[in-house]
């Protein structure tokens, strides 16, 4: 079986995973997962027909909780910690295109 | 004072008895961190101050002849993937570098409320992702036998600060043996707890089905006073459950010979080194000696595990991190950034998106940088990998096919179980590594769990123990004697089983073999 995993795919699987790469990672990348499937080639030998899948960790049935108010003691916290503010307000760097084309990268 | 020989029990006894204050203890070992952390690098951050200001309250306490829980005046160390509201928590990443939790992990909230003390945050591979805490963002740690070796991962900086006296006790998780890994490269004991045992909220999540928190201690009876204090149903965890935990150390011989322990031919394989399969069978020898049954037993699925767990755990990686987008934890500066701009944007000339193409946003710019500067390389490969399994076209091939062998390795245990009470295996393949021995070759760092892995598959509890016997592990150097652990796994929920012929054997093994 020939590997999945082509350039073009590594680029792709990165753009969707919002992750930049250089070109070494991607050459780097593209060598690491063809040898790390190809090893798992074996899982494919395997008969699994009827198996049905283990998807969590526990063997715990679901229960709904009782439905009602609940005291939350943190509120206001998230924000406190959030990275940048100004006045009270959330600092978030500039997400549209800025005079000139180029993108911020978070820049503040 | 002498800290190494120090449990937890006996600190209890000694502020109780008032032979020592909690503050003395604390500045003890705080005085041990400073000498030892600079060659071991165990902790990230030291909470100095704060922890002495614990250890102060602590000790009103005893002044007020109040009652004081087994954990009062504990130094604890705490992996860093652990909130600790008010406290920097980085999992270890970049992109986590300026983080302050804002709230505490349903552990903390509980050791809190034990009055225990948290000496710091400890080292760990980026996200708990290794098996040799040399992914850590900041720096690697060494394993104080030896500090040319690696502690093991993901849980190094935790199973090195307890093995160094720089922690009286600590916390790790585990999701593939990162707990149990570094406590055998450590000569600590390490407890995986059954899934669902220990609440998760306030755990920085890897892969969600499997993470478990759990304590790493110098003895057994110590690992199941922490894991008892720590155990139990918290409501911001929905897999957390309330179980019988009242009886963890069975220590009537009578009972405990009565147990059945099988020894699976799937864990003593090829590739095994000698020293620690000589060690593994040195306690074997010692249950069958102390009167307890030995039976072989036959995990067939047990070399899926592997495959089932790299291309099932990426998934949920690659999920549960896509909420760090640079933006709301915390940033990389800009100025961190330019450095390597100028080389990227040579490099991605060709791939330059169309002017219309809506990728071509600000934002989605911002993402991709805060987040390829942000994450290190087995980030990466694992969020890749689980973006792959989880596409389209690959989903049956890849993620149903390795959910589907899971199944097969968790019935693989139950139908065990029906004939043993306790299974007992390796938990590396081989003793703690050189610092850099597997570090290009992930697939080889992969394959350190093949012992430890099954048991989150099925999420059974272990623990890791050290072996008395004492072996030569290195022919080079005569001197070399590192720490080798077993493992023995139980019934879902029944730490108790664990922890008792664990307890047994560590009371009674003679280091003969």
């Amino acid at each position: 079986m020939s590997s999945p995993i082509s350039p073009e795919a590594i680029y792709h699987l990165a753009q969707l995973a919002r992750i930049e790469l250089t070109s070494e990672e991607k050459n780097r990348l593209l060598a690491d997962l063809q040898k790390i499937l190809g090893h798992f080639e074996e899982l494919q030998k395997l008969d699994l027909s009827g198996v049905e899948p283990l998807t969590g960790g526990t063997l715990q049935k679901n229960v709904f909780r009782e439905d009602g108010e609940r005291t939350c003691t943190n509120s206001g916290k998230g924000r406190e910690s959030f990275p940048s503010k100004h006045n009270g307000y959330l600092k978030v760097p500039p997400v549209f295109p800025t005079e000139g084309g180029s993108a911020s990268g978070g820049e503040e | 004072m002498n800290l190494t020989a120090l449990t937890i029990k006996d600190l209890g006894e000694g502020l109780r008895g008032r032979q020592f204050s909690a503050k003395e203890i604390t500045e003890a070992y705080l005085k041990n961190i400073e000498a030892r952390d600079k060659d071991i690098g165990a902790y990230l951050e030291v909470r100095a101050d704060a922890a002495v200001r614990e250890a102060e309250e602590v000790d009103k306490l005893i002044a007020a002849d109040e009652e004081l829980s087994e954990l009062a005046g504990l130094p604890l160390a705490i992996k860093d993937n652990i909130l600790i509201a008010g406290e920097k928590t980085t999992a270890a990443s970049k992109i986590l570098a300026n983080y302050i939790a804002s709230y505490d992990a349903g552990v903390i909230q509980k050791l809190r409320s034990a009055h225990a003390v948290l000496l710091g945050k400890t080292n760990l591979d980026e996200f708990a992702m290794g098996a040799s805490t040399e992914n850590s963002g900041f720096k690697i740690t060494r394993n104080p036998h030896d500090l040319e070796r690696v502690p093991g991962g993901s849980s190094g900086g935790s199973a090195a600060a307890v093995a160094a006296d720089m922690a009286l006790a600590a916390l790790g998780s585990d999701t593939f043996g990162s707990i149990r890994q570094p406590s055998s490269f450590c000569g600590t004991v390490g407890l995986k707890p059954t899934y669902g045992a220990v609440s998760r909220s306030g755990l920085i999540a890897m892969a969600s089905s499997m993470d478990q928190i759990g304590p790493i201690t110098k003895t057994v009876e110590d690992a199941a006073i922490l894991f008892k204090a720590i155990a139990g149903r918290d409501s911001l965890d929905a897999t957390s459950t309330e179980a019988d935990y009242e009886n963890l150390l069975v220590t009537d011989t009578g009972t405990l010979k009565k147990m059945k322990i099988g020894v699976p031919k799937e864990y003593f394989i090829e590739g095994v080194d000698s020293a620690v399969k000589t060690a593994v069978e040195s306690v074997v020898k010692f249950f069958e000696g102390a009167g307890l049954t030995i039976r072989p037993i036959s995990l067939p699925h047990t070399k899926y595990a592997v495959p089932s767990y790299y291309l099932s755990m990426p998934a949920e990686v690659s999920a549960n991190l896509a909420r760090f987008d640079g933006i709301r934890y915390s940033r990389i500066r800009a100025a961190e950034q330019r450095r390597n701009d100028a080389r990227n944007n040579a490099e991605e000339g060709s791939q330059r998106l169309s002017a219309s193409s809506p990728r071509q946003s600000a934002l989605w710019d911002i993402y991709l940088k805060q987040r390829g500067r942000g994450f290190g390389p087995e980030v990466k490969r694992r969020i890749i990998l689980g973006t792959f399994v989880l596409s389209s076209g690959y989903y049956d091939a890849y993620y149903k096919k390795a959910q589907q062998a899971r199944r097969l390795i968790s019935d693989d245990f139950a139908s065990a179980f029906g004939e043993v009470d306790v299974i007992i295996t390796p938990v590396a393949p081989t003793p703690a590594f050189k610092i850099g021995e597997k570090a290009d070759d992930p697939l080889a760092m992969y394959l350190e769990d093949i012992f430890t892995g099954p048991v989150n598959l099925a999420g059974l509890p272990a623990i890791s123990v050290p072996v008395r016997m004492r072996i030569n592990v290195d022919n080079q150097r005569r001197s070399a004697s590192l720490p080798i652990g077993f493992q023995l796994i139980g019934k879902h929920f029944r730490e108790a089983d664990i922890l008792s012929l664990g307890n047994y054997y560590e009371l009674n093994a003679d280091g003969r073999g």
